[in-house]
């Protein structure tokens, strides 16, 4: 080989052993890092918690009452955590006393000062702490965290000062147990159950995502990487609801005691707007262990034989046939029948003196008796009247009071309503079925159930599908409206509605009525009492029964009616076991406070004829300050004149008008507040730099000092009455 | 040379333009990729001086660095040649006044730091060397082939190793082994390059594998190539199959009992046994005496370097190895963490990157040293594997380039020069991004042209400068030697 050949080798050589196929590896490997492993690489790195993906909670919306009042929202509360290790020496030794006289004296009077700062040199000691992770405290609000946050030391921030608070939502009801369990709860480890549950995903919002780099492994530091990965949690939206502060707290209030006066087993009651089918309150309470909760949604979730409110239904069908006019009579056998082998009696002692009684009185006096034989002699056999339909008329009838189908109440859990098939063995209908279906047995229906049709007979026969959300907000802006749905426009003819109704305000109104002692004067309201056997066994001898169930259904008021109730109080075992007595004060005691707590059941105040005032009758010689003399007679609508530029003003009464003259108060000298309320007697004094002790409530009668002497800081003695 | 030929012949006219857009393309790149990893606009927009920012400094730095490469053209070619010498002794007093007077900078007292901005004499000496040995090999007594040349060259680029090695900077001291190319240019033996490939391989074998084992090897491949050049050719694949039967079964007896030597003083036993055989029955005593040597020198290196590694190199050195060669077995959240950082934002560019001022590890400083050792990483996750085979194929056109200009040189001053910058850049080149895909050990160097850092610009900018300018005169060099 040549010399020159040798040269061309060697560059060949270098170019072509050497530059190239170096270039060719570093390519593969771009491929093989780049292409190939990506996936690996990348997984790894979440793997190896270098990236992490981490979901940011959304603020969960708020449910609100009726008139926006919070029922249940979301607080945000800290858990507070300290890293020992990550103040510098410096730092630390710098404020480890201060913070110890922070931390005891604030935070956890369990420790002294000395004890506190021991406590703090021992979690930088390695031999006794190695966390960086150490509980201060939990469960701390945000005005608590910033307070504790301006300690000194933790006042460095997160990485200088090792302060870390951890925040967390915490649901919270503002107004505590009130309906609790139709708000509900979706906690972990529990069932989901209410508003909370049905109104999840409103409430719920979207939750963010954020990838979090690990910017410091060793001090496990995160921070979020802020790209368009990004996604901005979004904020649950509000969920409105139709429920009533006042008118729940009177529910739940009068349930309360009504449950308790007859110790109870479980207790509900519902209010409904009568032309919207909006719940205005739901309350329930079981007895559990000898104390009263709100274990369960008895309101929606029990369905149970009904008892005697399900005689409207019954009445409501024969009129509907045309069968029974109100004169009819029908002889209740005082008190006693026997349908086949099995005896059926009244619960009304008054039956045991009555033959024959006219299909009205039947009614209101609720007789088993009267109303099953009524039943059972029209729909018993399939006569050319019922158009050989029989039994099946009758419950033709049920069905179109739309009784055999649940309401469709926003939350879950709703009790699946029974109304059994006409001579359907499946439902295992007997002979004895359809006359005891009649007065509300072989049959169930939920509380709510009943109360729809109630209300739909004091709707004038439109039946209105309850419901408890009326809005969801977003930001405060409405984004979904639930308007007032009507399920049946016309349940029955208006005929049979205004006679039912009749019937509805017979049993208070009239003195046979089983609803009588509720009575009132002041308003008038119509219902039906009910009581039902519950756990019994029926037999040719009687019945042996476990227990009753109260119930009292009804609206009020009666002739234009506004809302609607019932209210079901299960096993009373003391003071009484009918309707009328148990659960019939329950309903007058929340139709009470309904009808003098809401505005739309008052009159305007001032609606009738502007009042004459005269010098009597309007205030003289009050003293105060102008400006709330002014508010007030604004807000009244009384003339007054003058407009003083003092502070204090006097009122003085001219005929039919006020007049507001001036009390001058000079600056070096002892006023005279005789007269005056103490807010103003002290703001009057204090201002001029005396020193004012006061004895009694009321306004001022007397003062130690006389007006008229010379400021020196004095102190000064008032007396009030 | 007339003032008429300066003005009808300026040296722009034979500037080889190809060499200068490339470079100032990976300028340019590495300033977009500094601005961005810097956050330059960020410092600016909150009320700072441009020039205080990261990407402002580096501003800075290439606008003294284009100054730098005019007035290299402007002087005349000849100055480097006759001062060489002179520019390398003032260089090798930099390096060695840097170890007293020099600031620490992460454990290596390589800088010098004046009024602000630091600088690296190791730059100076990379230059300063390529002129040294560029002018040693131009001078028509020296020839390679003669230990007197081999000597004095060997000389010339170890007395910059042990100064940079004593600061201590051993990655900055392997890129003097790339004059390695130029004297294997201008004609050292190719059995240097063989023997040193031998050794490199038993000490790189020796950091990895156990001494006993490569000594195994090196004994079994000894006793076949014996075995294969005995004379008896008529029982030739009997003994062969024998031997590979006996060696297997030692083999077999080693990996039972792996820290027991006895299997390996049988294999020894019968590579002596055949090799005095041959030496002395079969006249072969030159190859027996030639594997033995290898043998004996593969193994002696092998547990030198095994020896090294576990008890004479400081415990972060042994680090840097031991990720280099067995990365598997390294702490994934201690020593290994740059490389899998790295590794990663390079990986999650995949195919063509997330877009320029889009990477979320480089621009979280998630890697580090990103804008200066590591920023190949960041061309690799905001512009993908595009980007880094672009980036890899314009080194590599640059290679070519200088190369061709190498031999496109009338003298041979020049030509070594230019091949010594050639060498430079290779090793730069090749080490900085193989490092960051784990190729390579991390060592830190930059990468040429790109890296951010005032010295290794201007290191570099001056050494292509020259180069040019070289080029830029051959035509008349030929015409002064002509005449």
């Amino acid at each position: 080989m040549d010399v020159k050949n040798e040269v061309l080798y060697r560059v060949y050589f270098l170019l072509f052993g050497l530059v190239i196929p170096v270039a060719v590896l570093l390519v593969y490997r771009s491929i093989t890092i780049g292409i190939v492993e990506g996936e690996e690489w990348r997984n790894r790195a979440l793997l190896e918690n270098v990236i992490k993906e981490r979901t940011i909670e959304a603020e969960r919306g708020n449910i609100l009452a009726e008139d926006g009042s919070l029922l249940a929202t979301s607080v945000p509360i800290f858990d507070l955590y300290f890293d020992p290790y990550a103040p510098s020496d410096e730092d630390f030794l710098a404020n480890v006393d201060s913070l110890a006289v922070s931390m005891a004296r604030y935070v956890d009077n369990s420790y002294t000062v000395g004890g506190y700062r021991k406590y703090l040199m021992e979690l930088r000691d390695t031999a006794i702490n190695r966390s960086r992770h150490v509980l201060i405290k939990r469960k701390v609000s945000y005005n608590e965290k910033r307070f504790i946050q301006q300690f000194p030391l933790f006042n460095l921030g997160q990485f200088r000062g090792g302060f870390i608070p951890e925040k967390r939502s915490e649901r919270v009801r503002p107004f505590g147990l009130l309906a609790r369990r139709t708000i509900g709860w979706v906690l972990d480890g529990a069932t989901p159950i209410g508003l909370e549950s049905s109104f999840d995903e409103e409430l719920g919002g979207e939750p963010g995502k954020v990838m979090m780099i690990n910017v410091d492994r060793r001090r496990d530091l995160w921070k979020p990487m802020d790209d368009l990965t990004a996604v901005e949690p979004q904020i649950g939206d509000d969920v409105v609801t139709t429920l009533n502060i006042n008118i729940q707290d009177i529910a739940e209030e009068a349930l309360l005691r009504g449950m308790q006066k007859h110790d109870a087993q479980w207790g509900t009651a519902i209010v409904m707007e009568v032309k919207t089918g909006a719940i205005r309150a739901i309350a329930n309470i079981g007895r559990n262990n000898g104390s009263w909760l709100e274990d369960y949604n008895y309101g929606i979730g029990k369905s149970t034989e009904p008892g005697s409110t399900f005689k409207l239904a019954s009445m409501m069908a024969m009129l509907e046939d045309g069968f029974v006019k109100l004169t009819d009579s029908v002889d209740i056998e005082n008190g006693q029948t026997q349908f086949y082998d099995v005896t059926m009696d009244d619960s009304s002692p008054i039956s045991y003196r009555l033959d024959s009684i006219s299909a009205y009185d039947a009614f209101i006096m609720s007789s088993n008796v009267g109303m099953a034989k009524l039943v059972n002699k029209h729909y018993g056999e399939k006569t050319s009247a019922n158009n050989k339909l029989g039994a099946e008329a009758f419950i033709n009838r049920m069905k179109q009071f739309n009784l055999h189908l649940p309401t469709g109440i926003e939350i879950e859990g709703e009790g699946k309503p029974l109304i059994k098939e006409a001579y359907s063995t499946e439902d295992y209908w007997s002979g004895i079925t359809l006359p005891w279906m009649a007065i509300g047995y072989e049959t169930r229906l939920t509380p709510l159930q009943m109360l729809s049709f109630y209300n739909a007979v004091a709707n004038n026969g439109r039946l209105m599908k309850p419901y408890l959300v009326q809005e969801i907000r977003r930001f405060g802006e409405p984004v979904e409206h639930f308007r007032p749905t009507v399920a049946k426009k016309k349940i029955a003819e208006p005929e049979t509605i205004s006679t039912v109704r009749k019937l509805l305000e017979g049993v208070i109104e009239e003195d046979r009525g089983t609803g009588h002692d509720l009575r009132t004067d002041r308003y008038r309201f119509a219902g039906k009492t009910g009581t039902a056997q519950v756990d019994y066994e029926r037999g040719s001898r009687g019945t042996r029964v476990g227990g009753h169930q109260a119930s009292f259904a009804g609206y009020f008021p009666a002739e234009d009616p506004q809302y609607s109730c019932i209210v079901v109080i299960n096993k009373p075992r003391q003071g009484g076991i009918y309707g009328g007595d148990v659960a019939g004060p329950v309903f007058r005691e929340i139709a009470d406070q309904c009808f003098y707590s809401l505005m739309e059941l008052h009159r305007p105040m001032n609606a009738g004829p502007k009042p004459v005032y005269t010098t009597a009758t309007l205030p003289s010689g009050d003293i105060g300050r102008a400006t709330d003399f002014h508010r007030i007679l604004d807000q009244l609508d009384i003339q007054f004149y003058g407009d003083p530029a003092t502070e204090l003003g006097v009122l003085s009464a001219k005929s039919d008008s006020l007049m507001l003259y001036r009390r001058t108060i000079l600056d070096d000298q002892v006023p005279n507040v005789v007269g005056l309320g103490l807010r103003d007697a002290l703001y009057v004094l204090e201002n001029r730099k005396l020193k004012v002790e006061f004895n009694g409530v009321g306004k001022v009668v007397k003062q130690s000092i006389l007006p008229g002497t010379a400021l020196r800081g004095q102190t000064i003695w008032l007396a009030l009455e | 040379m007339s003032f008429k030929d300066k003005i009808h012949n300026p040296f722009w006219r034979n500037l080889d333009i190809i060499t200068f857009c490339i470079c100032m393309g990976l300028a340019l790149i590495g300033w977009l990729l500094v601005y961005r990893v810097g956050g330059g606009g960020e410092e600016v927009d909150a009320g700072g001086s441009f020039l205080a920012t990261v990407a402002g400094k580096q501003t800075m730095w290439m606008i003294v660095a284009m100054a730098l490469f005019w007035l290299t053209m402007l002087f005349d070619a000849k100055f480097w040649e006759t001062f060489a010498y002179g520019i390398y002794v003032a260089a090798m007093i930099g390096l060695f006044l840097v170890l007293f007077l020099g600031t620490n900078i992460r454990g290596a007292t390589s800088w010098f730091s004046i009024g602000g901005f630091t600088f690296q004499p190791s730059e100076v000496a990379k230059f300063a060397t390529c002129l040294a040995v560029s002018a040693f090999l131009g001078r028509f007594n020296t020839n390679m082939e003669t230990w007197r040349s081999r000597f004095i060259a060997f000389g010339l680029i170890a007395i910059p190793i042990v100064l940079i090695v004593a600061q201590p900077d051993p990655g900055s001291a392997l890129v003097f082994f790339s004059f390695l190319v130029v004297f294997y240019r201008e004609g050292l033996s190719s059995t240097f390059y063989l023997v040193g490939a031998f050794l490199t391989a038993n000490l790189i074998a020796g950091f990895v594998f156990p001494t006993l084992n490569i000594g195994m090897v090196w004994l079994g491949l000894g006793v076949l190539i014996l075995g294969y050049n005995l004379k008896d050719k008529k029982n030739k694949n009997l003994i062969l199959g024998s031997l590979l039967l006996i060696l297997g079964a030692l083999s077999y007896w080693k990996y039972q009992m792996p820290d027991q030597p006895w299997a390996l003083y049988c294999a020894a036993g019968l590579f002596a046994g055949l090799g005095f055989y041959a030496w002395f029955k079969e006249k072969q005593g030159r190859l027996f005496r030639l594997l033995a040597m290898a043998v004996v020198v593969g193994i002696g290196v092998a547990f030198t370097a095994n020896y090294t590694i576990n008890n004479v190199l400081k415990p972060h050195q042994q680090t840097r190895i031991k990720l280099w060669l067995t990365p598997d077995e390294c702490d994934p959240h201690g020593a290994r963490y740059n490389l899998d950082q790295s590794k990663l934002a390079i990986s999650s560019g995949g195919w063509d990157g997330k877009g320029l001022f889009k990477g979320t590890m480089t621009r979280l400083d998630y890697v580090p040293q990103q804008t200066t050792d590591f920023i190949f990483c960041t061309v690799g996750e905001e512009q993908g594997f595009v980007g880094s085979v672009s980036v890899i194929l314009l080194y590599l056109v640059l290679l070519f380039r200088l190369t061709t200009i190498a031999e496109r040189q009338r003298t041979t001053f020049a030509r070594s020069y230019a091949y010594c910058v050639a060498g430079i850049f290779f090793i730069h080149f090749f080490i900085n991004i193989g490092m960051t895909m784990g190729l390579m050990p991390i060592i830190g160097i930059p990468l040429p042209f790109i890296s951010k850092g005032g010295s290794s610009l201007l290191g570099f900018t001056i050494m292509i400068a020259v180069l040019l300018r070289l080029d830029s005169t051959r035509k008349r060099s030929l015409g002064n030697l002509a005449g």
